[in-house]
Order: C-alpha cells, then sequence, then structure tokens
C-alpha cells in the first residue's frame, strides 16, 4: 500500500532517534564524570596492592584517560572515539572493549533469540486460545498460570531450576560450557534451563496482553460480518480477528524488550555463568572497569532505540488506518 | 402464488443471562415469497435484528439460543443443519447486510479482499478472477471507479460509499435470501435515498429474495411488496404495504403510522405512543401491547391474541378481531 | 481567632488552594531541616525520614483526601475490588506483610548476629547431614544437624537465623516499594500532567527527555548508577524513583490528554473555570485512579529491581534485604538451600499479592467490566 507521507515521517523518526541517542550519550557521560569515584580511583585500589607508586600512576592514568583536560574536551573526544567505533581499553581483560563485545554479544543474543521465541510462539497460542475460550476452566487456568509466570522473580526461577535440575537431580551442569558448538545439540541442552528461566516471565505476559487483544476483537461487529460470510471459524479468528489483535500486540512486545528482557537476560547470564554481555558487564563492576559497563550500558541503549523505531515504521505498514502527518 | 423460499414457524429465540431470561423472539411466523421484498418492521428493541441473525444461525450462544421453531430455507429446516452445513449456506445462499458499514467492515482489509474472499470460499475461483468479480460488483452497487477503489480500505470510503460496499460484498456469491438489517438507519437522508435505490436495482436486475428490516414507515412504502409488524418480540400484524399502511388493523400499527408527522397538515403536538416497550424478561400476560392500548379489553390481559386473517393476506393478532373471518363477517 | 483564619483563607487563596499551602509550607520546613541537618548539625534525620515524610504529605493530600471526599464513590468501589477474591487474598497478605515488618523485629533475633556454631540448621521439619572435617582425626565424619524451634526457619552457613532475616527483609522490601513508587508516580503525574496540559514545545522536550530516560534498559541503568554512586539503601531508593517515572508519564500524559478535550472539561471551561481550577478539580480525580492502579503494579517491579540488585551485590551492604539472603543461599547451595527457597517464596508471594490487588483495582475501576 502506498503511502507517500511514510518517507517524511521515517525521516522525521530518524531526526528523533538521533536527537534521542544524543542524549543517550550526554547522559551517560554525565554520570560517569560527575560520580564521586573516578576511574582512576579504582584502578588505584588495584594498583595499590600492586605495590607501584600511586601518583605516578594517577598521572599515567588521567594522561590516558584524558581527565586532566576540560570538561568539555573530555565530551568531545568521548563522543569522537564512539563515532569511529572505539569503546576503550579494558583493562581487566587485556583487550579493546570492542573486541570483547565482538567475542561475547553472540551468548546474550543467543539467549535473548531463543526465549523471545519459546515465550512468543507458546504464548501468543495459549493467549488466542485462552480468549476464544472465555469463561471455559482452560481460561482460568491459564490466566492464573500466566499471573504465577509474571510474578516469579527469574532470578529465584533460575536459582530453584539449577537447585531441582543441577544439584539434586544432576540432569544439567551448573555452570556453562563455552567450549561447545554453538549449533551443537548440546549448546541447547545447556540452554533449556536458563531459557526457561528467562522466558517464563516473558510467556507469561504475552499470553497476557494476546488474550486482552483477542478478547477486544472478539466483540467487534467485523467478526460477525465474517460469520454471516460463511467463513470457517478457524480464518475468523486466524485471519480476521488476529490480525487486527496483532497491532498493539507488536507495540507492547517490543515495548517490552527494553526494560523486562534485557535486565533478565542480563540476571540469568549471572545466575547461570552464561559469558554474554550482561555478565562481561557485570565481572567489570566488580573489577572497576569502566570503559566495559559503559559500553554495555551505551549499546542495549541504542539497540532498544533502533527496535523502537523499527517497530514503529513496521506498525504503519500494518495498520492501514494511522497517519502520521 | 409464488412459493415461499423462507418459512418461518413459532421461532423462539431466548437469551438466558444473570438477570433473567429475555425472550427476544416469542414465536414468531412468517414467510418470504420468492423474489419479493418483505419488510420486518418494528421499533428498537422488538426482535427484529434477533430474528434475522437467528435465520443464519449467528446467535451468540452463550448466553443466547433458539430454543423452538422451525425455519425452512427451500423445504430444510435451517435448526436441524449441522454447523458445516450452515457455514456453507451463510454468504452462499442467505447473505446478509448489517446496519453500520463502518463497523461492520474489517479495518485493516481492503474492501476489494474482503468481497474476493468470500467469492474464493464458496465459488472456488483464484484470486484474479474474484478480484474481477469485486470490481464489477462494486460497479453495480453504483460505486464510481470501482478498479479504482477496489484497493480501498473501509476507512478511505465515505459513509453511503462503505454501505454499498457492504451491499457489494453480500451479493458477491448471488444469493437466494438477502437480509438487511437497517440498512438506511444509520445514513443521513440523501444517502438514504441512494441506498434505496441500489435496492431497487438490485430487484429488477436479479431475482433475489429481500428481507428488508426497519423501522421506518417511509422505507417500507417505498421498497417494500408485503410487510410484518413485530412488538416485543411478537408479532402485531401482516400484510401487503399498501394494504396495511392504507388499513391498519392493530392498535399498535395503527399508532405506529399516526406518529409519522404529515408535512401537509398543521399541528401543535406529534403523535405518540404512550408508554412504554414491556421488559422482555418478565413479559406481561395476554397481549403484550395492551398496557398501551386504548381499546384493551378484559381479555387483553389473560390470554395471548390468536392469528386472525382480516382480508387477503392480511393477518393481525388481536383481540379486537377474534372471530371475524376473512371476508369481514363476524 | 476568626480574623486569623480568615488570614489564612486568604494566603491559600492566593496560592491556589490549603492543600498547595501545606505542600508549600512541608517542603519549605523539609527544605530547611535537611539544609541545616547538612551544613550545621550533626545528622538529626536519615535520609529516609525525609522521603517518608515529603511522600507522605503528597499521598496524605491528593490521594487519601480526594477518597475520602468522594466517600460514597470509593466505597462503591470497593465493593467492586471485594468480588475479586484473589484481590483480596493479596490485599490479606500484604497486611500480613506490613504486621510482620512493623511487629516482627520484636520477636524475632538480630537478624546480622553471626554465630559459627549455630550455623547450616535446617528449617523445622528437616534433617541434613553434613560432613564435617575434624582437625583432631584428620578424618571426614558426618554429623546430623536437626532443626531446633528457636531457629524455626533455619540458619545459613553463617549462624543467621532466617526467619530473623527474613522479617527484616519484609520491612527492606515495603519500605522500599512504597517509597520508591511514590517517588517515580509524583515525578511521572507531574510531568504527564503538564506535558498534556501545556503542550506544543514544552510537550515535545519532556516527551524527548522521557524517550532518553525510556531507552536505557530498566534494569541496566539502575546498576550502572548503583555501581557509579555506590550502594546505599536511601539513594537506591532515589534512584529507582528517579529512573522508574516514565511509563507513568507517557500513561497519565495520554489519560489528560483525552480528559482535555472531553465534553465535562469544556463544559466547565465554558463556565469559567480557571486553568488550575480545572487540572485540580476535574482532570486529577480523574486521573487517580488510573495513579492508584499503576502504582499497585509497580511497586512489585519496584521491589524486584531491589531484590535483583541485592542479589547480584550492589545492595546496600548494612540492610538485610530478601534479594541479599537470596544471594547467600545462592552461594551454598548445596549446603543450604532452604536459605535460597524461602525468601524467594516470599519474594514471589509478594510481587503475586500486587499484582492481584493491581488487577483487581484496574478491573473495579473499569466502567465496561461486568462486575
Amino acid at each position: 500500500m502506498k503511502k507517500s507521507w511514510l518517507r517524511g515521517y521515517i525521516a522525521k523518526r530518524l531526526l528523533f532517534a538521533v536527537i534521542v541517542a544524543w542524549g543517550i550519550l550526554t547522559v551517560t557521560f554525565i554520570l560517569v564524570r560527575v560520580g564521586p569515584t573516578s576511574p582512576a580511583d579504582h584502578y588505584l585500589a588495584n594498583v595499590a596492592a600492586q605495590g607501584q607508586d600511586p601518583s605516578q600512576v594517577v598521572a599515567a592514568i588521567e594522561a590516558r584517560y584524558g581527565l586532566d583536560r576540560p570538561l568539555h574536551q573530555q565530551y568531545l573526544s568521548y563522543v569522537g572515539n564512539l563515532a569511529r567505533g572505539n569503546l576503550g581499553w579494558s583493562f581487566s581483560n587485556s583487550m579493546p572493549v570492542i573486541a570483547l563485545i565482538k567475542t561475547h554479544w553472540i551468548y546474550s543474543f543467543q539467549l535473548i533469540l531463543l526465549s523471545t521465541i519459546f515465550a512468543g510462539v507458546i504464548g501468543i497460542l495459549i493467549g488466542i486460545f485462552s480468549a476464544v475460550r472465555q469463561y471455559t476452566k482452560t481460561d482460568y487456568a491459564a490466566t492464573f498460570l500466566s499471573f504465577i509466570g509474571i510474578s516469579i522473580p527469574n532470578f529465584w526461577l533460575g536459582v530453584m531450576l539449577i537447585l531441582l535440575f543441577s544439584v539434586k537431580f544432576g540432569l544439567f551442569k551448573t555452570y556453562y560450557d563455552t567450549s561447545l558448538s554453538l549449533l551443537s545439540l548440546a549448546n541447547f541442552r545447556q540452554l533449556i534451563l536458563p531459557v526457561i528461566t528467562l522466558g517464563t516471565g516473558m510467556l507469561a505476559g504475552y499470553v497476557r496482553y494476546t488474550r486482552s487483544a483477542m478478547l477486544d476483537n472478539l466483540r467487534k461487529d467485523f467478526v460477525r460480518t465474517a460469520r454471516a460470510k460463511g467463513l470457517p471459524e478457524r480464518t475468523v479468528i486466524g485471519k480476521h480477528v488476529l490480525r487486527n489483535a496483532m497491532l498493539p500486540l507488536i507495540t507492547i512486545i517490543m515495548f517490552d524488550l527494553g526494560s523486562i528482557v534485557f535486565g533478565g537476560a542480563y540476571l540469568t547470564e549471572i545466575v547461570f555463568g552464561i559469558p554474554g554481555l550482561g555478565r562481561v558487564s557485570f565481572n567489570a563492576i566488580f573489577a572497576a572497569d569502566y570503559a566495559v559497563v559503559v559500553a554495555v550500558t551505551l549499546i542495549s541503549a541504542f539497540l532498544i532505540l533502533i527496535i523502537n523505531l523499527v517497530t514503529d515504521i513496521t506498525y504503519t505498514y500494518l495498520d492501514p488506518r494511522i497517519r502520521y502527518d | 402464488m409464488e412459493k415461499p423460499i423462507l418459512r418461518i414457524r413459532n421461532l423462539k429465540t431466548y437469551f438466558f443471562t444473570r438477570r433473567g431470561t429475555v425472550r427476544a423472539v416469542d414465536g414468531v411466523d412468517f414467510d418470504l415469497l420468492k423474489g419479493e421484498c418483505l419488510c420486518l418492521v418494528g421499533e428498537s428493541g422488538c426482535g427484529k435484528t434477533v430474528t434475522a441473525l437467528s435465520i443464519l444461525g449467528l446467535i451468540d450462544s452463550p448466553p443466547g439460543r433458539v430454543v423452538d421453531g422451525e425455519i425452512y430455507y427451500d423445504n430444510v429446516n435451517l435448526l436441524k443443519c449441522s454447523p458445516e452445513q450452515m457455514r456453507r449456506l451463510r454468504g452462499k445462499e442467505i447473505a446478509m447486510v448489517f446496519q453500520d458499514a463502518q463497523s461492520a467492515l474489517n479495518p485493516v482489509f481492503t474492501i476489494g479482499d474482503q468481497i474476493a474472499e468470500q467469492v474464493k470460499l464458496h465459488l472456488g475461483v483464484g484470486g484474479g478472477e474474484a478480484r474481477q468479480r469485486a470490481v464489477d460488483l462494486l460497479g453495480e452497487v453504483g460505486i464510481p471507479s470501482p478498479e479504482k477503489e477496489v484497493d480501498y480500505y473501509p476507512h478511505q470510503l465515505s459513509g453511503g460509499m462503505k454501505q454499498r460496499a457492504m451491499i457489494a460484498m453480500s451479493l458477491s456469491c448471488d444469493p437466494q435470501v438477502l437480509i438487511a438489517d437497517e440498512p438506511t438507519t444509520a445514513v443521513d437522508v440523501t444517502i438514504k435515498a441512494q441506498i434505496l435505490d441500489v435496492f431497487q436495482r438490485l430487484r429488477e436486475t436479479r431475482q433475489m429474495s429481500l428481507l428488508f428490516i426497519t423501522h421506518e414507515l417511509g422505507v417500507v412504502s417505498e421498497i417494500g411488496d408485503r410487510m410484518v409488524v413485530m412488538y416485543a418480540g411478537r408479532l402485531a400484524e401482516a400484510a401487503a404495504v399498501t394494504e396495511l399502511l392504507g388499513d391498519p388493523k392493530h392498535p399498535y400499527t395503527a399508532g405506529l403510522i399516526k406518529c409519522v408527522p404529515d408535512i401537509t397538515k398543521t399541528r401543535d403536538r406529534l403523535e405518540s405512543i404512550p408508554g412504554t416497550v414491556p421488559s422482555l424478561i418478565d413479559p406481561p400476560r395476554g397481549c403484550l401491547f395492551h398496557p398501551r392500548c386504548d381499546q384493551a379489553m378484559a381479555i387483553c390481559s389473560q390470554e395471548k391474541p390468536p392469528l386472525t386473517m382480516v382480508g387477503k393476506g392480511h393477518t393481525v393478532f388481536c383481540h379486537l378481531y377474534n372471530g371475524i373471518k376473512g371476508n369481514g363477517e363476524q | 481567632m476568626t480574623n486569623r483564619l480568615n488570614r489564612v483563607k486568604s494566603v491559600a487563596r492566593k496560592v491556589g488552594g490549603i492543600r498547595r499551602l501545606i505542600l508549600i509550607l512541608m517542603a519549605v520546613s523539609l527544605g530547611t531541616t535537611a539544609l541545616l541537618d547538612f551544613f550545621v548539625v550533626e545528622k538529626i534525620f536519615g535520609p529516609l525520614v525525609y522521603l517518608y515524610i515529603a511522600l507522605s504529605t503528597i499521598v496524605g493530600l491528593y490521594v487519601i483526601y480526594p477518597l475520602y471526599a468522594g466517600r460514597r464513590l470509593t466505597k462503591y468501589y470497593w465493593v467492586r475490588v471485594k468480588r475479586n477474591r484473589l484481590a483480596v487474598w493479596g490485599l490479606g497478605f500484604i497486611l500480613f506483610l506490613i504486621l510482620l515488618a512493623l511487629i516482627g523485629p520484636f520477636f524475632t533475633a538480630d537478624p546480622t548476629a553471626v554465630s559459627f556454631e549455630e550455623k547450616n540448621i535446617p528449617p523445622l521439619g528437616f534433617t541434613i547431614e553434613e560432613s564435617v572435617y575434624e582437625p583432631e582425626t584428620e578424618q571426614f565424619i558426618a554429623k546430623t544437624i536437626t532443626a531446633t524451634g528457636e531457629h524455626p526457619l533455619g540458619t545459613d552457613n553463617k549462624g543467621r537465623d532466617l526467619l530473623a532475616m527474613i522479617v527484616s527483609g519484609a520491612g527492606v522490601s515495603l519500605q522500599v516499594g512504597l517509597l520508591a513508587t511514590g517517588i517515580a508516580l509524583t515525578i511521572g503525574t507531574l510531568i504527564g500532567v503538564m506535558s498534556a496540559y501545556l503542550g506544543g514545545k514544552m510537550d515535545n522536550i519532556l516527551m524527548r527527555l522521557t524517550d532518553v530516560m525510556m531507552a536505557f534498559p530498566f534494569f541496566l541503568l539502575l546498576v550502572f548508577i548503583v555501581f557509579i554512586f555506590g550502594p546505599n539503601l536511601a539513594f537506591i531508593v532515589l534512584v529507582i524513583g528517579l529512573t522508574g517515572w516514565t511509563g507513568a508519564a507517557r500513561l497519565i500524559r495520554s489519560q489528560t490528554l483525552s480528559l482535555r478535550t472531553r465534553e465535562f472539561v469544556m463544559a466547565s471551561k465554558a463556565l469559567g473555570a480557571s486553568d488550575s481550577r480545572i487540572i485540580l478539580a476535574h482532570l486529577v480525580p480523574n486521573v487517580i485512579s488510573l495513579i492508584i492502579v499503576m502504582a499497585t503494579l509497580s511497586i512489585p517491579g519496584v521491589i524486584l529491581a531491589e531484590a535483583a540488585l541485592s542479589f547480584i551485590g550492589l545492595g546496600d551492604p548494612n540492610v538485610t534485604s530478601w534479594g541479599m539472603v537470596l544471594r547467600a543461599g545462592q552461594q551454598s547451595l548445596d549446603t543450604t538451600w532452604w536459605v535460597a527457597v524461602v525468601p524467594g517464596v516470599m519474594l514471589f508471594l509478594t510481587v503475586l499479592a500486587f499484582n492481584f490487588v493491581g488487577d483487581g483495582l484496574r478491573d473495579a475501576f473499569d466502567p465496561r467490566s461486568a462486575l
């Protein structure tokens, strides 16, 4: 369907995205520089333990990180570095941050991807089923279980799953083995518990949202028209109702991605020892490795920004009634 | 005499709710003859739409149910058909046009798609042919440049166009019976006339039987051959349109006709029927209209009025005419 | 006497109402006390107390009072809520938690009391076998440890009483939940209403700001800030509140926008009501039900956020919260599994209770739901 105003809309959204991106950069920068601790302080603690002369080290660090230069110069070089893809140096891992990210992002990605597929497919199906069979026992059971699903703290669920299946029953190892090839069956096997941990909360959420979106649309007049045309029930639900219900659902799912999924993935990686970006960032915190923490925060914020942008544009394609002009 | 294509006998559709059982349709009989336009008339809530939905088996099953009666389409009792048989019949043999075109059309599909999907389903044609058929139908209902508009979404069309598109959709599989549920009610006067025009033309070109539901007597007089008046879920009177409008026997029908303001006369007040429609959950005994009727007799509050023939093809349910034979003799 | 009363009334009128007057007075007095605290005297109040006073005043003036003033309406909604059994259970559990947090500390041991003789005791009804290294015989011998009534929920691997830790954690979670949600919602409401009502450039700026805040994944941002500034409970509460207002701001803004064009607002304007009167008398009461529902549904998220922070080690080390206990439990999962189970169960039940109540409230307030 042709939407002549779409190009203008995309341009406007990109502009906003750039503004928000700049906002993200600036806020991060301010937080780091304004904080009571400087990168130098933490490094000093390490250094003092190694017996070097602190004052020399401080000077070296400040020179290296440019902390002795005026604030606005620091900001400019910070932005400049980011633009060139230089995310700094991780001294606790002895490699450039960007290399660190390249090696570890895949673990986070596979966890989030598998969990989303698991939660999405099962959650949406249960949600549809629950809505179509409203007020039956299946519906009440599904609704109650989804309450439980969204209430379980996911880090606790991970610990409990480990307690049961790794400690008591010995079915899974308690740590993540990185030597296994990513596409191997053994890798999927060791991802079962983490995916259940991260996916349960998401699944329960999807069940609720899908059910409510379906219910809203099942009452509408066009459903009666579709039936009056003699369409089989599965077409009425699966095509006519679902298409309308999907619209708000997609926005909600994408919106959740940022707040819930990323935070959940972070915790899941820590509990199961999966060496994804969350775990890397977490280790960096206790090693006081600023550059890594800043980089991971920035990357996740930008990812969410891009996902939101893509969602908005996709939505305008899906809903013919929307006009953003 | 033409054959009836739809015969409804003693139809009773009740809704079982927490507050009680709503007797939406409580014993309705009428026939729809082949090729005629029968108007089902009555005020809001009298059961016209529920009757139509009962014919197509579209009553929401909790809480509603057809509890009694028979609906014969071409000698097949629809109420005894399996859901699959009913499904094949809907849209192909009996089609329905709804009142509010905006909400009755699916907003995320083009009108072309919505017409074509029905054609593809019932007639088994491919995509290209179905689309062409959609274009033809849109042209038949009077939509200008149908090749363009076939790809429009419902929200891009004006009210009158949407209504025409819905009519086109209902005609797509050449149904024998078309049920139109108040198609002119939700539109303004100029569009009303256009829509009626469309129906008139369709009646001339196709051999279709039309069950036209409305509460507007003006529309009835324009398009109807015969009419059936309903009140609170039951029948009041039935006759040919000119006969009934000229010589209404039932006090309710007479009252309805008097309510229509006459533009040639000067009056101080508008006529109305005093009182309100009774509750369908706990209907009063006897004739449902008797609390509001100025000719009510003792028997009216005791017994349901029986069917009486008061003229050729003119039936009425009123104790006033109890026992009067067709030729007017007692 | 009446003269003084009249003078108060006239001042109140100038600032826009008695409630606003009280709010201003409270802000001023808290502000001066805080300054005194900071510069002149040794800590009179801990930082949490300021938050408490500020929040209770705001909630009391703008939430409790309107509910009381519209008693009949409040009662109507209450009846509707009561029909939802799950919500009633939820409320009961929350009340139980409050009691536990308030009265519990008087009956339980000190949650921080470490005791190596009493470590690894299982909860009532369980006994465990432990293999202990005896340096004298240089062997591992099996020792059975039985539960005692003194520690009904057992102890952890440092001998701390689990029941005491749970009770302490209840208090922490409730406080964090209430305070942080209060902060987040106050900020969110202010921004949402201002943005919607002022419109134009202000609206744009505020919404861009909200977008920037929302782009950061909530938990990662929390971790980031706590990492930089250090883990301190009052600070954590403040940070959760300062980062979690975005959802509320968006929802309230859209609700206010839709209310602004509703007929009763236009009718008010036609009758000559001023802008602030319209906001306070008409818009706010309609938004209150939304605020209440959002509050009950945000509290569990806040509680989980604090628990997650403590779990990964970024919580306040001087405070015993459920997250911290869970962390201890996880680290000795094979010897003291109960330490990992109990706080999680409590967290789960608390979150569940608030979710039930929030859902029940939402259904009760929705005129379309069949109650």
